[in-house]
């Protein structure tokens, strides 16, 4: 506890969360500028949609500007925010699963998803298709995963987190978390090997 | 292989083994075909999750963003009100809802077949409506507000 005490100290976020309590609104932009990046790229990754993504940030900032003045410091601020932002992004997650089951479609299926159409990075028309599938396949696979082991996938793999810190940010034990990623990469793996990802031998060997 | 084993490939992957255990797992797969076949392919997986590159940050979202906050700082409304509130006035709104539905089939088995159809259907549209918009809403929100308590 001394150790996350410390570490809570060590993060100037909180100090910058007490002046947005206090009514300072410079406070809570400089926030928001030094979050931004971060909190917009963890919710296009969980809701697969840039837009959808900007209207989840905005919301999750928004939530931390009402609770600015409930929080106790404890870790650091954004292992918080990113909770908040996971449960929000999983909740609406959810909503499209209960939508899709009510109209007797399957509800992993990512048919209505928004459509996936990224920017071209690549430096060639090949190896830009190429991008394209392997995003495609990962979009798929991770569409339909469950909303706790894709917010575990996603946290590990393309936010860099431990498993410590994804216990931190999602509330539950480093041993869930293991369980839970390892559940996911099994799923993964079945998917790749029946084909139904469409991931092609060269794309997997990438 | 063991579940525990393929656990252990899993924190070998993603950095989080002690130096004794990777030295030790790191033995093993240089003796073991089974387990160095296991290794190759969980990270032929992981490394074949990709995702494009992030949207850039829309220019001015932080101040877009602050000026919002300065709206909903300026007056309360339903989405500042505390998630239990709005909890408690969902589940009122469902449970009038569901009063209101009995009622209504109740009425229908009393009234003439036709005009019972049609106040069902106008009630049922009614219904999707709310459920469609605001109380839908409602419900989530307020899940989400109980969930982000730190």
């Amino acid at each position: 506890m001394g150790t996350e005490t410390g570490r809570a100290a060590a993060d100037p976020g909180w100090d910058a969360l007490a002046r947005v309590a206090a009514g300072e609104t410079d406070a809570f932009a400089e926030l928001v500028a030094s979050h931004q990046e971060r909190l917009l790229r963890l919710c296009e990754r969980l809701l697969a949609d840039a837009e959808e993504a900007r209207d989840a940030a905005q919301e999750v900032f928004l939530k931390m500007f009402r609770k600015a003045g409930d929080v106790r410091p404890q870790g650091q601020v954004y292992t918080w925010l990113y909770r908040i932002a996971v449960n929000h992004c999983l909740n609406k997650l959810r909503r499209r699963r209960l939508v899709r089951f009510l109209r007797w479609e399957d509800p992993a299926d990512d048919a209505d998803a928004p459509p996936f159409d990224p920017p071209d990075t690549a430096p060639g028309p090949a190896a830009a298709l190429e991008a394209r599938r392997r995003w495609g396949a990962t979009r798929r696979a991770i569409a339909r995963l469950p909303a706790g082991q894709r917010a575990v996938l996603i946290l590990a793999r393309f936010e860099g987190l431990s498993y410590r810190q994804i216990a931190e940010v999602l509330g539950i034990t480093e041993g869930a978390v293991e369980s839970r990623l390892f559940r996911a990469m099994r799923r993964i793996e079945a998917a790749q090997e029946t084909g139904s990802l469409h991931v092609s031998p060269r794309e997997g060997r990438r | 292989m063991n579940r525990g084993t393929e656990m252990e490939l899993m924190r070998l992957l993603h950095g989080g083994l002690s130096p004794d255990r990777e030295r030790e797992l790191r033995a093993r797969l240089e003796r073991e075909p089974e387990l160095a076949a296991a290794w190759t392919r969980l990270q032929r997986t992981w490394s074949g999750l990709e995702l494009p590159p992030p949207a850039p940050v829309p220019p001015g979202f932080a101040q877009r963003v602050a000026a919002r906050a300065q709206e909903q700082a300026g007056g309360t409304s339903w989405s500042t009100a505390p998630g239990w509130v709005r909890a408690a006035a969902t589940a009122a709104l469902v449970t009038g809802i569901a009063l209101g539905a009995g009622a209504g089939l109740w009425s229908g088995k009393q009234a003439p077949s036709g005009q019972a159809s049609e106040e069902q259907t106008s009630f049922a549209t009614t219904s999707e409506s709310l459920f469609d918009d605001n109380l839908a809403e409602s419900y989530w929100s307020a899940l989400d507000e109980l969930g982000d308590r730190p």
